[in-house]
């Protein structure tokens, strides 16, 4: 029962309810919870991705947004001009996010800590500012909408995304692979080289990492996690906008990471459901929520530095030391 | 060729409000090492108050004096209340500054509305340019940009503060054992980086519109000149933001201004690319 513990059990609960969810949901809650829940779970995604890097490689970024919009434009443009199916267009999103990601990657993982955070926002403007004026391909402010494609659709045998049961699994089946594949390079050796050259870079290369190779890798890998969520959102929202590229989506990205807990492997769900939830919850019934949000963020960095998972970890030692004196 | 000039100087004059803003920016990073989300809202809550003084009182000038000091008194507040707080930790205070940007974004919206509003010139006059009308307030606004910015580099290289400020600096220990009141310095650059981009804000208040997402816009720009200037290198915080405005101003003449401003933003690239600390090396890192 050894591989129980720890980041393989926090994901195993994790995998369970998610499944779960419109199950337990309908129990006590309207459907539209089980829609917010798979929301929640793509923006993760792109918190994830903040979390790779900065998390384990010690780098930040502040353009992720990037690879999420270039997945998001991948399948739009893949369904509405190319007339592209489900699949194709998904994989379409997936292959430019993650060349995307290797150009800049190659370029941006040179550079260190401010310069390379600069870099990260340089490359997503340009490309924020590009499809902002390209209108006639992007459809600029506007957004690009689509029809969603079928799923499957052999004989007469169809599943659609407009059926919300299909639409929530497939988006949880892609969260949840995309959580195992960082699970799986966590505990490989590769992920134990990442956090070596984020304690020191310096030491790791001279015991012989090509550490400009490792963060490539690394940078590839949060560009593929961040376009996912991208494609994923624009068949959840069936459509793709230039303004989710903007360097303010990525710093909401790395705001929900630290809260939840940087370096932590279920961090950024935790930190993204907090948020998202506080914002769907109160901008029901006040229009300027945004005042308490901005409020519980200051809070929680000052009371919480290691963010809500590490507020969790510090809760448990305590239980657990009192648990020995006694 | 006359559009030209006068939109290359249209960037110059930009330019040097830039570097207003960014001089703040740069010695709130370099000294407290804060990276500071925050600061394009220091500049947005500089203009909403120049547009409530001038609502109120009408008078400008009056503006021009006093917000600059609201904005020294609110920084000094801020610094005490959340970035002492996370001990200059610099990936917390990325998200402390973003609450505290969400923060004011929200307040200005709840109190000054979303809607953005154009402020009258102080200053009437136009002068022929080339053929074109131009305003005479911007070439004021380029002038007392001048100034402050001048009174600025006075104020760190003459007065006992401005020392202290390049002492805690360069070694905040060190410092802190000659005595210096590192605490007090860190509230006190705080404070003059927001007074700064509050003074910024009333003077490009009458030359763009005020609007509560201002800052959003701006803040990657002050970002920019302060890296390519060189970190801690404010000299070359100045020169970098006035060395993008402007070439942003010419391209401008031949394209659209997002062109313009994509083109400024591959210039960067390319300059981060080949000179990785900024174009004015000997940066004092």
């Amino acid at each position: 029962m050894k591989f129980l513990r720890g980041n393989n059990l926090a994901f195993l609960i994790f995998f369970v309810f998610s499944i779960l969810v419109p199950i337990i949901f309908p129990l006590f809650l309207n459907d539209y919870w089980i829609k917010l829940y798979s929301e929640i779970l793509i923006w993760s995604l792109l918190a994830a991705s903040v979390n790779i890097l900065f998390g384990y490689l010690g780098l930040l970024s502040f353009g992720q947004a990037l690879y999420f919009g270039f997945g998001m434009y991948g399948v739009a443009i893949g369904v509405a001009k190319f007339g592209l199916g489900l699949w194709s267009s998904f994989l379409l999103g997936i292959l430019v996010s993650v060349s995307m990601a290797t150009v800049a990657g190659s370029v941006a993982v040179r550079l260190t800590w401010h310069y390379f955070a600069i870099i990260t926002v340089v490359f997503s403007l340009i490309f924020y500012f590009v499809a902002l004026s390209w209108k006639p391909i992007t459809g600029g402010d506007d957004g690009l909408p689509f029809l969603p494609p079928d799923i499957i659709n052999i004989f007469d045998f169809k599943i659609s995304l407009t059926n919300p049961t299909a639409q929530y699994y497939f988006i949880i089946f892609f969260v949840l692979l995309c959580y195992f594949l960082i699970l799986k390079l966590l505990n490989s050796p590769l992920g134990k080289t990442f956090i070596a050259i984020k304690e020191n870079n310096l030491k790791s290369e001279l015991i012989g990492i090509n550490t400009y190779k490792i963060k490539l890798i690394g940078f590839i890998f949060a560009g593929f996690v961040a376009g996912v969520a991208g494609c994923l959102f624009a068949f959840y929202g069936r459509y793709a906008s230039a303004s989710y590229m903007f360097y303010h989506v990525s710093g909401e990205a790395v705001v929900w990471s630290i809260i939840g807990g940087v370096g932590s492997f279920l961090g950024p769900v935790i930190g993204t459901g907090l948020l998202i939830m506080v914002r769907e919850e109160l901008s029901n019934f006040w229009d300027h929520y945004l005042l308490l949000v901005g409020v519980v963020v200051v809070l929680l960095v000052i009371f919480a530095p290691q963010g809500l998972a590490g507020l969790y970890n510090r809760l448990l030692k305590k239980i657990f030391n009192k648990n020995n004196n006694a | 060729m006359d559009t030209l000039i006068v939109l290359a100087l249209n960037g110059l004059i930009w330019g040097l409000i830039i570097a207003l803003i960014a001089l703040g920016l740069s010695i709130i990073f370099g000294l407290l090492d804060v990276i500071n989300i925050a600061h394009g809202d220091f500049f947005m809550l500089g203009s909403v108050f120049a547009w409530f003084i001038i609502k109120f009182t009408g008078n400008f000038w009056l503006a021009i004096f006093i917000v600059p000091i609201i904005g020294f008194g609110l920084g000094a507040l801020c610094e005490i209340l959340i970035i002492r707080p996370i001990k200059n930790a610099a990936a917390l205070s990325i998200v402390a500054t973003f609450g505290l940007s969400i923060f004011l974004q929200e307040s200005v919206r709840a109190t000054y509305g979303a809607a953005p509003k154009r402020l009258m010139t102080p200053i009437n006059d136009t002068f022929l340019l080339f053929g074109t009308e131009y305003e005479f307030y911007r070439l004021f606004a380029a002038f007392f940009a001048i100034l402050i910015i001048s009174i600025f580099f006075l104020f760190l290289h003459k007065t006992k503060i401005g020392i202290w400020m390049r002492a805690v600096r360069f070694n905040p220990e060190i410092a802190t054992a000659m005595g210096i009141p590192t605490k007090k310095i860190y509230s006190f650059t705080f404070a003059l980086g927001f007074a700064l981009a509050a003074q910024g804000g009333v003077i490009a208040a009458p030359i763009t519109t005020v609007d509560f997402q201002s800052g959003i816009d701006i803040l990657p720009f002050c970002f920019m000149a302060v890296i390519i200037g060189g970190l801690g290198n404010l000299e070359g915080t100045v020169a970098a933001a006035l060395i993008l405005s402007t070439f942003e101003g010419v391209v401008a003449t031949f394209g659209d201004p997002t062109v313009a401003r994509i083109s400024s933003l591959v210039l960067m690239c390319i300059i981060l690319i080949l000179r990785p600390h900024g174009i004015f090396s000997g940066a004092k890192s």
